[in-house]
């Protein structure tokens, strides 16, 4: 990496973070109430939900696979905790850990299904996706659990020096997977894993051990998300879950880490995380339809993946251009 | 047994037909209803629109991709047509053209966008289909257009005995898919491509357009799927679309197509339709919870590539017996 140009460090280093000020700069100027205290709660609990949803598809990625029931497996989570709150009368300790249990569970199945069969993890998630959420609805016959108790409720309303619980929840979950990637053996082989499989196991790392063990992390961080979104809106409605997909694969991607696997960003898919969300309230604030907010996200995405494309190029190109042209043509083939 | 009665038996989609029949012959005869004329109507219906959204999907997933952007695809286009005809009052014949010309448009992009940057299907798919989706709803703010022109509507409920018309276009389209994959120089290279792009590339193919070709035929038939549902239902809902993504993996993949590409089986993906289809008709039928559909096609997802698979490894166990593996029987 010494041959980085310098514009391309300071980016690394400074664009995002740019960007999202400048968001909070635009709204700040041209939304009315974007920066009342009010707001500036309901914005912290509405990107503590989104940064949770990216970490989750953010670990997979890393191992080089994808999620795509992280939505599934956030809406039963969320359903199975309001049952357990109002059908069964739980301490809501116990519901909250109940939730995120059912959300690793069910992670655990996708990974093993995943390792024993070999087939590969978008259609084995796409498949899940459909068979848990479809029981859900069998089950709970699509009635949302409208009555949970006030203890419960009370935690996605108060303060906790100042900010939401959700949010210190958040910044727990990121500090975790930080950790995990830089200072456990598991977070390596996760990385190795993911950067390239061959050389992991070659090398003595359990890889089906490892991917079997990242889907139930992801089940996990899913099933929290879907539990702090349950307190963000008071009520277990079985849609939750359902438009997961596109933001869980945008913030990673627009923090930086790579679909390919190998690399990964908690920093940067907290910062993804924090730009959609703030875009997503912004736009809101404006008075814009919710459906251009899905308009944008595409599009951000999109951006984020051209622009990380380009940066790839331009550092291969600064690299093979000073040291070996010889391997152009090898970078040529790997596109 | 004479030999077509024996390569029929053979075929791979074999199974799936009997599956397919079984489950057919069993509804009717526990069900009377099934076979009334009506829901036999229904049920084709379904079939000829889900065969052309699971054509769709063949056509990318032919090439090794895969595209999440075809309900989203179907949808815009056959709301841009439905707001030409009822807003501007454009003939019905331009403003169909117009929405197949627009999924043409939108499948190029998606294939321009994943040959040029070389980021995977998946994502730019993912990315395109909320660009489109969000397009979509902001044409229509969520609401449909109603009082489509009769011409137009006329064509999609139109029908003899329990023939709909609209699944003489699904046959056609099957036809003539069924020619360009096995029958001309762009479907061999789509399949090539998908069955490995490398060698394509080196046989002289030239991969990129292959499958910016086959993406804009993906959207093309997207579209045509839209205007059809859209003519049957008689509105231009803004949802037309938005539940295609997993019955369009679902069919393709029941009907034995490879996700990696290189092998997909149009017969096998028409069977694929009719199976889902006979499904969801039966429970209602039997007034079972509708959202046994949702987890029955995520099953069946989940059966159809571990069949796949199993029946990938056990034929390159019998081509290619492992050296030494066991003392060869002695006798037969």
């Amino acid at each position: 990496m010494r041959h980085r140009s310098r514009a391309i460090d300071l980016w690394d280093r400074f664009g995002l973070l740019t960007i999202v000020l400048v968001s909070w700069l635009v709204f700040a100027l041209f939304a009315d109430g974007f920066t009342s205290d009010f707001n500036i709660f309901s914005v912290g609990r509405a990107v503590a939900v989104s940064v949770v949803i990216g970490l989750a598809q953010m670990v997979v990625i890393a191992t080089g696979g994808m999620n795509i029931s992280v939505g599934a497996i956030g809406g039963v989570s969320a359903m199975f905790t309001g049952w357990l709150l109002e059908g069964v009368g739980v301490p809501v300790p116990i519901a909250i850990l109940g939730g995120i249990g059912m959300g690793a569970a069910l992670g655990a199945i996708n990974g093993i299904l995943i390792v024993r069969t070999g087939i590969n993890s978008f259609i084995i998630t796409l498949g899940t996706a459909s068979v848990f959420s479809g029981l859900m609805y069998v089950v709970t016959k699509v009635q949302a659990f409208r009555n949970l108790p006030p203890d419960f409720i009370d935690i996605g309303q108060t303060r906790w020096l100042g900010v939401s619980p959700l949010v210190w929840a958040m910044v727990f979950t990121c500090a975790f997977l930080w950790f995990l990637y830089r200072g456990t053996t598991l977070g390596r082989q996760m990385l190795a894993t993911g950067a390239n499989p061959r050389t992991a196991r070659l090398s003595g790392v359990p890889v089906n051990r490892i991917i079997a063990v990242t889907h139930m992390l992801s089940g996990a961080l899913a099933g929290l998300a879907g539990v702090m979104l349950l307190l963000r809106i008071g009520s277990a409605i079985p849609t939750i879950g359902g438009d997961w997909v596109l933001p869980s694969f945008a913030a990673p991607a627009v923090g930086g880490t790579l679909l390919s696997g190998g690399v990964v960003s908690v920093v940067g898919t907290f910062i993804g995380g924090l730009l959609l969300a703030t875009i997503g309230n912004g736009l809101t604030l404006l008075n814009v339809p919710s459906f251009w907010v899905e308009l944008t996200t595409g599009l951000v995405l999109l951006l984020a993946v051209l622009l990380d494309r380009a940066r790839t190029l331009a550092v291969l190109r600064s690299r093979t251009g000073v040291q070996q042209p010889a391997a152009s043509a090898a970078a040529k083939v790997e596109m | 047994m004479n030999r077509p009665v024996r390569n029929f038996i053979r075929a791979e989609s074999f199974p799936l037909l009997v599956v397919v029949v079984l489950a057919g012959a069993g509804l009717a005869v526990l069900r009377p209803e099934f076979t009334k004329e009506f829901n036999l109507y229904v049920l084709l219906f379904d079939i000829s629109g889900s065969m052309l959204v699971a054509f769709s999907q063949m056509m990318v997933i032919a090439t090794g991709g895969m595209s999440l952007a075809v309900g989203a695809t179907g949808g815009l286009s056959a709301v841009l047509a439905a707001g030409l005809m009822v807003s501007y009052g454009v003939p019905v014949e331009v403003a169909v053209v117009v929405g197949l010309l627009a999924g043409i448009a939108m499948g190029f992009a998606n294939g321009f966008l994943t040959v040029k940057t070389g980021i995977n299907p998946f994502i730019i798919t993912l990315a395109t289909s909320a660009a489109y989706e969000g397009t979509n709803f902001g044409i229509t703010s969520s609401n449909p257009y109603y009082d489509l022109p009769t011409q137009f509507t006329d064509f999609g409920q139109a029908r003899t005995s329990m023939f709909p018309h609209p699944l003489l276009i699904s046959i056609l389209v099957a036809v003539a898919l069924g020619f360009v994959l096995y029958r001309t120089v762009v479907g061999r290279s789509i399949l090539a491509v998908g069955g490995n792009a490398r060698a394509a590339e080196m046989a002289g193919i030239h991969v990129g357009r292959t499958i910016v070709i086959a993406h804009v035929i993906s959207g093309f038939l997207a579209a045509l799927g839209g205007l059809m549902l859209m003519a049957r239902l008689g509105n231009g809902s803004p949802t037309i679309g938005s539940q295609w993504l997993l019955p369009s993996f679902a069919t393709v993949l029941i009907g034995g197509a490879l996700l990696a590409g290189g092998k997909v089986s149009i017969t096998g993906a028409i069977l694929g339709c009719a199976l889902l289809a006979l499904i969801a008709n039966g429970l209602v039928i039997f007034r079972a919870d509708p959202y046994w559909v949702t987890f029955l096609e995520g099953a069946l997802i989940l059966a159809a590539v571990g069949l796949n698979q199993l029946r990938s490894t056990s034929t390159r166990q019998s081509i290619r017996p492992r050296p030494q593996a066991q003392p060869m029987p002695a006798t037969k």
